[in-house]
């Protein structure tokens, strides 16, 4: 294959990312003593779909983890291990060693760390944790295209006159035209593990390594990749020698103990060729490999399987056929987990490899003796046949399936600015109309009525477009929870209510570092230790909860836990301490938004978790650049509850606007704490100049748009004005403004695409009438106004 | 005359370029064709606040926010009024769209090379940093600017500079 397979990267970085968090989700799902099957089964499709990935497009230390992680998977999923916690930990370090590695490629680097070697060798050991299991008998080849008899060659690279990289290079190659080759530890001179997947036998090898040395320096072991080697020795034997029909009871029997026997018979069905099949099947995969991310082999690889019988009548039998392969493990809820088209579509190529280089007489030849000597014999043919027929079906359904597209953000905000205008054209449209006669001129506004209604519903679609479910942050948090939990020997439920609140995608990126932080802290400072819990008369399980409700025209998540509660006097001490001025008798809102100072922690000592003081301040700043506000609550000894109140959107702002002279300015509606008609008492100054405004007991500065916008213009007198108290964040200030006009939701533009930063000014926007109007920075105008002033 | 010019324009070949020619007060100044994104009417502006007298502010055309520069102001040249017959040159430079108010437009030219003479040097009293040279056609003096190189001065202060490093 010549095709440059660079461009197809981004698409796998994306696709092995969501199989990557799914298959987190999952295996934090799972439950240990109750092992769901199905949930197995879509974890291993998930690591499977990133082995295929990572195997075509190079990336071989990630289709290297993926093949042990799978390999433990596999073992799982055909119950021939039961899962245990130590098993999901290593899962889910492999999970977080896969990620590394996809970062690491996706800026184009490779990625070293020990954790490799470690967590796959970990993987291993519970892989190889039953060697002796008197069941451990079973069907070779399932249906993973993967199932190869695979290898280990041991030996030291400098015994056998291999000790260069480029000796060692020339053996790989030699022996890789065998089959595929890998290397399971091979970095240093000393020992060098690699494991070989073909379907030649030991003689082969064993060949090709006498030309560089003594066979007897080399360890040859078989070391299957889907199951334990004596199994593997087991199965392989008696599929050679046709001889050993007395093993095949038990792994047919042990099949049909399943759920479905249906499952058993395909196991077995390929599972009976596997020797002489690994060829193809290993062809058939490179293949598959190829077309799964390119795609444009589609037609090609459909058309084989037309050849294949029943494949006509696949057609109208896909369903049927489908639930058939349903009844095998976690086929049915396939379309409830992840990305279902891929995997049908691996399901059915994995099956229908022995098709192409067997002819469906003899794989049914094959398949027929040994299921006859077991209990489940009738059933054996059509079966078979059904499955190339599903093979088939699941084969064709990613042509047809596809639901979703995957389009670039930018893209999206381009279709949202056009409607924009469409909607400004209108309101400058309807405003030329105004002046007509509405009886002459019916149709006219007839017709601008329809096209109000219709562009504001276009702009409301299109905004959904970018507006995505929080579930996208929240699915992190159980894995948070459970890691920050179990490092400070807590025990924490996590509750997550309305994941499916939508906002937009860009928010929901920016919410995942302060939520971060307010949920380990929570765990850390919130939740006390199961003995405190038990004292205080609480269960000793914690819990936190994360919950996100639309409310008005905003977003609001809030995070709560019912651990100690913040202290009081202990934040006021801190205070003392810190010197922030409070007042005697602060109210407890104001003393909870101290957490929030920056280098302020109330927490004994500083843990790798929280502990520094930036944590708060940080997620107050973020959420404060995303125009949100928070607030906490907390009462003692009953638990805290922290609010984020956020926009829905980052592109539109909820605004009030305002004049000053002949201009219109958008005040941020979030900042806005009251308006008042000032009268001259209200006006003081501070020697002569500094000018404050006295509201209700309090000297705030007072800022007049036109001194410091210097507007050119006699400044009104400030008693026609309006004084707007806005929060800032150096606390509160008046703004002068000439008149309040009404309250909009304007869309955000940037002055910075063709201008500059301007001085006082987040951003811009359009109004109705396509004028420009500026949308203030009431932080950036105390400044300015304290320079000019 | 006429034909000439035509004969230009037409032959646009490589050492041709053609030229957007305007007036400020009465000077005439060129500025290079492949620059010009369109021409249009003035209209409200919406001020800038703490900017230089030049910027006369923001407009939105089509959903773009523009910043607009009176040329006139700038080189202080030209009776600065707004009226119907003001013009208004929306620049593309580089990927950042700007507006320049100027008296009027004039024509489109082709030039060669050769018919372009550098400007003589005026020492302090002018910087001719931004003249590319000068050019007579039909016994009119059109003055070459070299429009990206003026927009993006730091003297415009219409990008802020740390942009033009990055751009």
């Amino acid at each position: 294959m010549t095709i440059d397979m660079s461009q197809f990267y981004q698409v796998f970085f994306e696709e092995a990312g969501e199989n990557l968090a799914a298959m987190e989700s999952l295996l934090l799902e799972l439950d240990v003593d109750a092992p769901d099957l199905e949930t197995l089964n879509a974890i291993f499709r998930a690591a499977h779909s990133i082995k295929g990935g990572a195997g075509t497009f190079g990336f071989s230390d990630m289709a290297g983890m993926t093949h042990v992680l799978e390999s433990l998977l596999d073992r799982l999923r055909k119950q021939e291990l039961v899962p245990t916690v130590e098993m999901v930990d290593a899962f889910l370090q492999a999970g977080d060693v896969l990620k590394s590695q996809l970062q690491a490629h996706q800026e184009g680097e490779e990625y070293e760390d020990p954790r490799v070697a470690e967590v796959s060798e970990h993987l291993e050991r519970l892989a190889h944790s039953d060697e002796v299991g008197p069941e451990s008998a079973p069907p070779v080849a399932s249906d993973a295209p993967a199932a190869v008899v695979s290898w280990r060659i041991m030996f030291a690279p400098t015994a056998i006159g291999q000790g260069t990289p480029a000796e060692r290079q020339a053996l790989h190659e030699a022996l890789s035209e065998l089959g595929t080759i890998e290397e399971l530890a091979g970095a240093d001179a000393d020992h060098c593990v690699w494991q070989l997947a073909t379907a030649a036998g030991p003689g082969a090898i064993e060949e090709i390594l006498a030309f560089v040395c003594e066979p007897s320096q080399v360890r040859l072991e078989p070391a299957d990749s889907q199951s334990a080697p004596e199994t593997d020795e087991e199965a392989y034997g008696f599929f050679v020698e046709v001889s050993g029909t007395g093993d095949a009871p038990p792994a047919a029997e042990q099949s049909s103990d399943q759920d479905d026997p249906g499952y058993g018979f395909f196991a077995d069905a390929p599972g009976a060729e596997n020797r002489s099949e690994d060829q193809d099947s290993l062809q058939a995969e490179d293949a598959d490999q190829d077309q799964e991310p390119v795609q444009v082999q589609e037609s090609t690889g459909y058309g084989f399987f037309l050849n294949a019988p029943g494949a006509e009548t696949a057609l109208d039998q896909e369903h049927e056929g489908f639930g058939l392969f349903g009844g095998s493990p976690g086929m049915e809820r396939v379309g409830a987990v992840v990305k279902q088209e891929r995997l049908d579509d691996e399901f059915g190529y994995g099956l229908f490899n022995p098709a192409p280089g067997f002819p469906e007489p003899r794989a049914d030849d094959e398949a027929e003796p040994s299921a006859r000597s077991t209990t489940a014999a009738p059933p054996a043919n059509s079966t078979s046949e059904r499955a190339s027929r599903t093979g088939a079906a699941a084969s064709k359904r990613p042509a047809t399936a596809d639901s979703s597209i995957r389009v670039s953000v930018e893209k999206v905000d381009q279709l949202i600015n056009l409607v924009g205008e469409l909607v400004i054209t209108h309101a400058m449209l309807a405003e030329s109309a105004s002046g007509l006669d509405p009886v002459i001129y019916e149709h006219i506004t007839g017709g601008l009525s329809n096209l109000e209604r219709n562009s504001r519903d276009l702009q409301q679609a299109v905004m959904s477009i970018r507006m995505m479910p929080i579930s996208f942050v929240f699915n992190r948090f159980p894995r948070v929870v459970r890691d920050t939990a179990a490092s400070l020997g807590k025990k924490v439920t996590l509750k997550l209510v309305g994941e499916d609140t939508e906002l937009d995608k860009g928010l929901i990126e920016r919410m995942a570092d302060p939520l971060n932080h307010l949920v380990r802290n929570s765990i850390d400072h919130g939740i006390e230790g199961p003995e405190a819990r038990l004292a205080a008369g609480k269960p000793e399980t914690g819990e936190i909860v994360l919950r996100a409700s639309h409310r008005g025209g905003s977003v609001v998540v809030e995070v709560s836990d019912d651990g100690a509660g913040l202290n009081r006097e202990k934040l006021l001490a801190k205070a003392a301490k810190q010197g922030i001025p409070m007042p005697d008798n602060a109210s407890d809102k104001d003393v909870w938004q101290l957490i929030f100072h920056a280098g302020f922690s109330t927490a004994e000592r500083v843990t790798d978790i929280s502990g520094r003081g930036v944590g708060m301040d940080v997620v107050r700043r973020n959420i404060e650049d995303m125009n949100g506000r928070v607030e906490v609550d907390s009462s003692a000894g009953r638990g805290t509850h922290i609010t984020i109140r956020l926009p829905l959107t980052l592109a539109i702002l909820d605004g009030l606007s305002v004049r000053m002279g002949s201009e219109i300015f958008i005040l941020p509606l979030t900042v806005i704490q009251e308006s008042i008609q000032p009268c001259a008492e209200q006006f003081k100054t501070v020697v002569g100049k500094g000018r404050v405004a006295q509201i209700n007991n309090e000297y705030l500065p007072l800022v007049s748009l036109h001194d410091a916008f210097s507007s050119g213009q006699p400044a009104p007198d400030p008693l026609d004005g309006i004084l707007v108290i806005v929060e800032t964040n150096e606390g509160r200030a008046a703004v002068l403004v000439d008149e309040l006009v009404a309250q909009h939701q304007v869309v955000i533009k940037s002055l910075e695409t063709n201008y500059r930063k301007v001085e006082g000014v987040s951003g811009a926007t359009i109004m109705g009438d396509g004028r420009v109007a500026l949308i203030l920075d009431v932080d950036a105008l105390v400044r300015l106004n304290r320079r000019t002033g | 005359m006429n034909d000439e010019r035509r004969e230009g324009s037409a032959v646009a070949t490589d050492s041709t370029r053609e030229y957007l020619t305007f007036t400020l007060g009465d000077e005439e100044y060129g500025i290079d064709i492949l620059k010009v994104q369109e021409i249009r009417g003035y209209d409200a502006v919406t001020k800038i606040a703490n900017s230089p007298d030049f910027i006369k502010g923001v407009i939105n055309m089509r959903g773009v926010i523009v910043p607009i520069i009176d040329m006139r102001l700038k080189f202080h040249l030209g009776q600065v009024d707004y009226n119907e017959f003001t013009v208004v040159i929306i620049l593309n430079i580089s990927g950042r769209i700007v507006g320049l108010v100027v008296d009027g437009v004039s024509d489109v030219i082709a030039l060669h090379g050769n018919q372009v003479q550098p400007a003589p040097e005026f020492g302090s009293v002018l910087d001719t940093a931004y003249i590319d040279g000068l050019a007579t056609l039909d016994e009119r003096m059109i003055i070459m600017v070299d429009i990206e190189k003026l927009m993006t001065s730091q003297e415009m202060g219409l990008v802020d500079q740390t942009h033009l490093v990055t751009a």
